[in-house]
């Protein structure tokens, strides 16, 4: 049996599954040191007669390295050190960063001689004295954090490493990211990803701790995974080295949770909220990657995140008085106070669907009243919006499944269309917390390769094993392992047979495989 | 006009827009021609004919393959720095600076040149649009000669270039580019005022602003911006537009045409019977087909935007499920001679059959 819980802004949702099937359910309010929250559901999972004992692993997903980049708080200062002179002269580290943002940070750059070509060549070798110089920088500023960057690092990390060391040997407990562990190619996309990432790291250390403590109280002793933002695991050694990963786990989380629920592979996922419905796509169980570049807190990255498109229809939302026009306002959470079936004067749409008879909830005597055009029209407007989401997250002309999730799912008709079938699953309300549990341990690794130089085959070969060892690394099951993905892209204005590879693999969790503790 | 950093964002987009899908990621040389213009303040834009007869102008770009770039890093001083070089290595006076490339970052890269070496930049390119190869400017169509030519890596080594014809030049940069880390910065095509009047595309950086403006105007999607687009195409040199399709990217797939590796992507409609459009791509988009009817062809410049942001989005990018509108544009008269026809058509790309210009299609 397993635990998954989801730390969402507003509702901790945890759920017990023992293989497929869930055995218990618990919703929550979030509370505001998130911990509370945690032992709260826990609490109730253990007053429903479930055997502690009999739990291999729990699966958390957490929002709260999402919003402490948002909030700018429980960030610490962070050492940009960049190995790449002579090339990018001018163009420093943070570049383009909101001020706070780039405040928060500290305003430590270094740039530093050193890094690779996109042919394997040196860049230009490193120069030990201007390292020596960093080094005592930090000791005499105090500085414990580091991000290191190097050009190419994604295909030859050596600069970073090399550096990473020098800078251990004097200081052995600076926290250190290196590029190449967190992001793919791009350089200023991954030298954002880990300079949040390492800004977060002392704060990872207090969170993780917390979980654990609070597991403990209930005399869980096994692994914890938490939720990434591709919809795989990490253990919690991993989540200390890289809380940015959790980045977006939570629409990631609700998609697949979707698919478990429904066993369907292929469907449009529509998470309907207090504020927004969420829409979006799954294509073999996991969710359509967003490929464009991601902002954090305004920093640009290049973090693997879902392709969710959010529209301002929630239970919440406001419906203008003709019906016509809903949200994007919202009473959000204030629902149960404001809107007119709870005694409130605010016209919602869960007003809307209660008055037509969809819905039975809240007191029906108070939308009596409401114009019968007024009902007509907010469900019309209801469906124009769904229909319109879903058609623009489609993949092609072809009908999918839709699969309703969320507490707002009943707003929804019963046909749509772009629907081929409307799926409300049984236990929609928690599918994060479900999402959460089912997560399977990934890996992932990138290549600038030549065809010509060496055999397709061959390339695709090595990296695969990279990222098959990047699985491995992060908890998963050696003889579990299968490619998800694999993605080849001609390298433009270069020789034929110039082309960048990436692939990702996924495996079942190690320790509920064998049951022993993951390797690292 | 003074170009100013104000003035980069509404440029680099216009710049995509008009980069065909080819060009790279704007995003890098955008930053970098942002700090630029912050250290060596505004630079001067004048129309081709303010340049006098007698004054000497050069062109300056990147040559190389963009995604390298993602990786190692332009500097901010590279392209005053072979402005500089090019002065000091042909003992050339140098009066203005002119862009080859519109299409993508090259558009940026001679401003920060003209504005770090005090003299003007021209409003105008050799292309137009963007385009794989030097041969392929309007520079080397009039018959211009690209050398002396100076070269420029990533570490501040320069190499002069000098060869028989533009072909050989195209290889000799190439070469020097793929060695040093596959970017380099060029000055090259040196001519007189008059000689660059004869072959210039010009009022394509303020078409580009312009151009940028009404896409990050926040005027609405594909459809709703289309108008607007259109008024400023057809009063200009490039004349004929089209919206010629929305859709969702249905499949990406490579073709050998011509005995290249060429790209191609599949739109299909979101209303059931319709035909789907298909890109061919190699670089840039090529040609837009509509079951075997060409609706435009190279060198008609072919652009796809994302539908609902109405952001031009380059080939790299271009990824099936994506939500797209598709346009094209007349090129302008500079490519419509049997000469330049010569050298762009699309039987110069691989295909078997003979460019069909878009106004010929109403």
């Amino acid at each position: 049996m397993r635990i998954g819980i989801d730390v969402g802004g507003t509702h901790t949702d945890a759920v017990v599954l023992d293989g497929e099937t869930v055995i218990a359910a618990h919703k929550a309010l979030t509370s505001e040191d998130v911990v509370t929250g945690v032992v709260d559901a826990l609490t109730y999972l253990a007053s429903q007669t479930i055997d502690f004992g009999a739990i291999e692993a729990v699966m958390i997903g957490t929002t709260q390295f999402t919003n402490a980049v948002v909030q700018r708080r429980d960030m610490a200062p962070v050492a940009a050190i960049r190995l790449g002179l002579p090339s990018g002269r001018g163009m420093l580290p943070m570049l383009g960063w909101p001020e706070d943002m780039a405040a928060a940070m500290g305003g430590h750059i270094y740039m530093l001689h050193g890094g690779y070509l996109y042919d394997g060549q040196l860049l230009a070798p490193m120069d030990e004295a201007e390292i020596e110089a960093v080094v005592t920088d930090l000791v005499t500023k105090g500085i414990r954090t580091a991000a290191i960057t190097s050009a190419f690092s994604p295909m030859n990390a050596q600069p970073e490493q090399h550096v990473a060391n020098r800078i251990r040997a004097r200081i052995p407990d600076m926290r250190i990211t290196m590029s190449h562990r967190i992001g793919r190619v791009g350089l200023l996309e991954r030298e954002n990803a880990a300079l949040l990432n390492a800004s977060l790291l002392a704060f990872a250390d207090k969170v993780v701790s917390a979980f654990d403590n609070a597991l403990a109280q209930f005399g869980l002793h096994c692994p914890i995974f938490i939720s990434q933002n591709d919809g795989t695991l990490m253990d919690a050694a991993f989540v200390r080295e890289f809380p940015a990963l959790t980045f977006s786990s939570g629409p990631t989380n609700s998609l697949r949770g979707a698919a478990r629920l429904t066993g369907l592979e292929d469907a449009i996922v529509v998470d309907i909220g207090g504020t927004t419905s969420d829409i979006g796509l799954l294509r073999g169980g996991f969710p359509r990657e967003s490929n464009m570049v991601v902002e954090v807190g305004g920093v640009r990255t290049n973090f693997r995140m879902p392709d969710v498109m959010a529209i301002g229809l929630g239970g919440g939302s406001l419906v203008s008085d003709d019906g016509c026009s809903i949200g994007p306002q919202s009473v959000g959470h204030k629902l149960v106070t404001e809107g007119l079936i709870f005694g409130g004067s605010t016209l919602t749409v869960t007003d809307i669907v209660v008055a037509a008879g969809q819905a039975d909830i809240g007191d029906r005597q108070m939308v009596a009243h409401l114009p019968p055009e007024l009902v007509a029209n907010g469900l019309a407007t209801i469906r124009r919006m769904l229909e319109n989401g879903i058609r623009k997250m489609k993949p092609n002309a072809d009908p999918l499944p839709v699969i309703l999730v969320g507490g707002g799912a009943i707003l929804a008709p019963d046909t749509l269309a772009h629907a081929s079938a409307i799926h409300r699953p049984e236990n929609s309300s928690v599918a994060n917390a479900i999402g959460a549990a089912i997560a399977l341990i990934g890996g992932e690794a990138e290549r600038f390769v030549n065809y010509n130089e060496r055999s397709r085959d061959v390339c695709i070969a090595d990296t695969r094993m990279a990222a098959h060892d990047a699985a491995i690394a992060a908890g998963a099951a050696t003889e579990t392992i299968r490619v998800t993905e694999i993605e080849e892209t001609p390298i433009p204005y270069m020789d034929q047979g110039a082309m960048r590879i990436r692939i990702k693999v996924v495996g079942d969790v190690e320790a509920l495989v064998s049951g022993k503790e993951p390797a690292l | 006009m003074k170009l100013t950093v104000d003035m980069l964002t509404d440029l680099s987009v216009g710049a995509a827009f008009l980069a065909t899908g080819g060009g790279g990621d704007p995003h890098i040389t955008y930053l970098c021609a942002q700090q630029g213009l912050r250290r060596y303040g505004p630079a001067d834009l004048i129309q081709p004919e303010e340049l006098p007869d007698d004054a000497m102008v050069v062109a300056i770009g990147a040559v190389g393959a963009p995604t390298t770039s993602l990786e190692l890093l332009p500097s901010i001083d590279e392209s005053a720095r072979v402005l500089e070089e090019y002065r000091r290595r042909t003992g050339r006076a140098v009066d203005a600076v002119v862009s080859f490339e519109i299409g993508g970052g090259n558009s940026l890269i001679p401003i920060v040149a003209a504005a770090a070496n005090g003299i003007p930049v021209i409003d105008g390119d050799g292309m137009g649009r963007a385009l794989p190869e030097a041969t392929m400017m309007t520079f080397a169509i009039a018959g211009m000669s690209p050398t002396p030519a100076l070269a420029l890596d990533y570490a501040g080594n320069t190499e002069m270039i000098d060869a028989p014809d533009v072909h050989a030049y195209e290889r000799l940069i190439r070469a020097f580019a793929m060695q040093r880390g596959g970017m380099a910065i060029s000055a090259e095509f040196q001519m007189s005022g008059a000689q660059m009047k004869s072959c210039v595309v010009p009022g394509t950086v303020s078409l580009s602003i312009a151009l940028g403006k009404i896409l990050r105007s926040g005027g609405g999607n594909a459809d709703q911006l289309a108008p607007a687009l259109a008024d400023l195409f057809e009063n200009s040199i490039y004349g004929a537009f089209r919206q010629l399709y929305s859709g969702t990217v249905s499949d990406m797939s490579t073709n050998v045409i011509g005995g290249y590796d060429v790209g191609r992507a599949v739109i299909e409609s979101l209303t059931n019977g319709t035909p789907s459009l298909h890109i061919d791509i190699k670089n840039e988009y090529l040609t837009a087909c509509l079951d075997s009817k060409i609706l435009a062809s190279v060198p008609d410049l072919i652009t796809i935007l994302d539908y609902e942001t109405a952001q031009p989005i380059n080939a790299e990018r271009l990824r099936y499920g994506q939500r797209v509108s598709v346009f094209a544009i007349g090129c302008p008269a500079h490519y419509r001679t049997t000469q330049a026809l010569s050298v762009v058509s699309p039987r110069c790309f691989g295909f078997d059959f003979d460019y069909v210009p878009l106004d010929a299609e109403t």
